[in-house]
């Protein structure tokens, strides 16, 4: 798999590079618009990330350049402008999906997983971590082949443990996972406690392989033992 | 009180005043040159009788007429004062009229040419005169009314025309707003208000131009303020992945994480609050305040539930109204958020939907709040860390942008009710 970071910005680049690579991504990146015009010409990869301000041009034009040289490449926007216009034009223009900074990085991870799988599968598209597959499209749950009912905000929870899998998660990481940004009282986040015991029961009592262990008071990490 | 009426009251004492000192100064003038015309004709008269009486002494008998009467009757020489003319004023019958009518008379000493001395009475009917100054008093009085009449009605008028350029300048600042200046259309020939116009002008653009600093100056600075903020929690992010990581140190990076939180959710905000006052949510669609607002407290029911907050709903009515519908989830999802934070642990929410109300009450340890800081921009009245003090600015941004009223009750509780338009 690889992935092309566009992004002026020195430190969030190399942060996101360094979080690709340990998901074992091959990593390239570019930190400006002729640079990125040039590997895109050149090369082809599963995922762009791109940042649409860069200095030398738009990150817009660039989707317009890839569109123009018919290549499917799937690209996740990045952008500090969190403008519905922006979002609209960027999507129109063929991009996958879009993401405002700041952003965790374990959602940028899950996005991109989403995008490739998506892409690979030119159908419908399933996550899989053991014997645990989520379809995020139709919202369900199957261990073994068997479906697991789970609500609305299990299933948000269990869908970021899976398209992160042993990757350490913060509660406030999860929290706004499945509450959006709304989630903001620190204090509050005690009750994403509850809610993963809740899942874990339920996928133990399912037979799931993969646990979500909880590391200290940080947050929680889904790990397959077996 | 209006200038116009003002200065029209302040021109009509005087005016009452000098135009009835005119007008009695006027009549005065008049009445006494009609006393002395008749005094004149007295004297000519008696003149003319004296000069006949003194030619032929066979004149020296009364005479009554119909207009003027005279009486000549003879005196003893010691009461005879030859320098004396005296008029007063009489009244006398007339047989025909049967009634009494008005007279001047002239009484006077004269020598005739047989050494004997005589008074002489001449009346003179001034009939004509009383109604000549009736007519005069009546005139003066009607041209009086009338003058004032006049002078305040052109005042009036000229006022107005004249004044036109300070009420369309008036008119404009009432209408005008940093946001959008419209450019202050009044021509005139005035120098005055010319300048007025000029003056307001440049004050306008000026404060639009400090207007549009400002809120850019908190537009870029958000802007700006993104990247780092994420790169400062992305770097967290991986160091707490880090497995040498102790658990001291992943405690540190909680508590670092917690405050860059509200960082970037003030930096959020602030953004949200731009975007609003730029009109960056123009599309609108029906929603169901009642709908979104059930919605949001379901969202929150495993929040509420790990405090023990009981949320009771009461829904009269969806109240759909057309607006954007991220803002209307915003607005709403900030005052549930803020009647739960500041919450006790196992108090109480209400959620009250009418035609064209939604309200929202809370239990809370605080007492009543300060209603002029509460919707200011970091107004905050309590010390929570995890409040960023732009919750309710934002609602009532989202508020004003919909003319909707939003206020606030201290009733043992604390309210928020949402009023909309009918």
């Amino acid at each position: 798999m690889k992935i092309l970071v566009i992004e002026d910005e020195d430190s969030l680049r190399e942060v996101m590079v360094r979080s690709l690579e340990k998901e074992r991504y091959r990593v390239e990146w570019a930190a400006d618009y002729p640079a990125a015009l040039w590997k895109i010409n050149d090369y082809q990869y599963d995922c762009i990330v791109l940042d649409i301000m860069l200095p030398g041009g738009n990150g817009l034009s660039l989707l317009e350049e890839l569109k123009n040289m018919r290549k499917r490449d799937s690209v996740i926007i990045v952008s500090a402008k969190d403008s519905i216009d922006d979002k609209v034009r960027g999507l129109d223009l063929g991009a996958d999906d879009y993401l405002t900074k700041p952003f965790h990085l374990a959602e940028l991870n899950a996005r991109i997983k989403s995008i490739i799988r998506r892409k690979q599968q030119d159908g419908e598209m399933d996550l899989s971590y053991a014997n645990i597959t989520v379809y995020p499209d139709r919202h369900a749950v199957y261990i073994d082949g068997v479906e697991l009912p789970l609500n609305r905000k299990e299933f948000a929870l269990l869908y970021y443990f899976v398209a992160n899998p042993e990757r350490l998660l913060s509660k406030d990481t999860l929290a706004e996972s499945v509450w959006g940004d709304y989630i903001d009282q620190a204090d509050s986040f005690d009750f994403i406690y509850s809610q993963v015991k809740n899942l874990r029961k339920k996928l133990k009592t399912a037979g799931a392989q993969p646990e979500i262990k909880a590391v200290y008071g940080f947050g929680y990490k889904m790990i397959n033992e077996e | 009180m209006k200038l116009n009426q003002y200065t029209l009251r302040n021109l009509l004492l005087p005016l009452l005043l000098i135009m009835a000192v005119w007008a009695l100064g006027f009549y005065s003038l008049v009445l006494h040159e009609v006393n002395d015309e008749t005094e004149d004709t007295l004297l000519n008269y008696k003149e003319i009788i004296i000069k006949h009486a003194l030619a032929d002494t066979t004149l020296l008998k009364d005479d009554v007429g119909l207009m003027n009467s005279y009486f000549i009757r003879e005196i003893p020489a010691e009461q005879a004062d030859l320098s004396k003319d005296v008029f007063f004023d009489a009244t006398k019958y007339i047989e025909i009229e049967r009634e009494n009518e008005p007279i001047r008379v002239l009484r006077t000493h004269f020598l005739a040419s047989n050494g004997k001395f005589y008074e002489l009475t001449i009346e003179i009917s001034t009939l004509e005169e009383e109604d000549l100054k009736e007519t005069i008093l009546w005139s003066i009085l009607g041209l009086y009314l009338l003058l004032l009449a006049a002078i305040l009605l052109v005042t009036h008028y000229v006022f107005r025309k004249s004044f036109r350029p300070l009420y369309s300048i008036l008119d404009w600042l009432r209408s005008y707003h940093p946001t959008k200046p419209e450019p202050l259309l009044n021509a005139t020939t005035i120098d005055e208000f010319n300048t007025l116009n000029e003056a307001f002008s440049q004050a306008a653009q000026r404060g639009a131009a400090i207007y549009n600093q400002q809120k850019q100056f908190v537009e870029l600075a958000s802007h700006e303020l993104q990247t780092p903020l994420a790169v400062s929690m992305n770097k967290l992010e991986l160091l707490s992945e880090d497995p040498d990581c102790t658990e001291a140190q992943l405690t540190e990076i909680t508590d670092i994480r917690r405050t860059l939180r509200g960082l970037i959710k003030m930096n959020k905000s602030l953004l949200l609050l731009s975007r609003i006052e730029n009109n960056q949510f123009p599309e609108t669609q029906e929603v169901s305040l009642a709908r979104i607002a059930e919605e949001v407290v379901a969202d929150f029911a495993e929040v509420f539930a790990a405090r023990e907050i009981r949320v009771y709903t009461m829904k009269e009515s969806p109240l759909i109204r057309q607006m954007n519908e991220s803002l209307a989830v915003t607005m709403i999802t900030n005052l549930v958020k803020n009647a739960f934070v500041h919450n006790l642990n196992g108090g109480e929410i209400y959620l009250e939907t009418t035609d064209r109300q939604l309200i929202l009450s809370n239990t809370s340890e605080n007492t009543e709040l300060n209603r002029e800081r509460l919707f200011q921009r970091f107004g905050k009245q309590s010390n929570r860390p995890d409040s960023t003090g732009l919750g309710l600015a934002v609602v009532k941004s989202i508020a004003d942008l919909y003319g909707i009223e939003v206020s606030y009750n201290y009733n043992g509780k604390h309210q928020f009710a949402l009023t909309f338009e009918l």
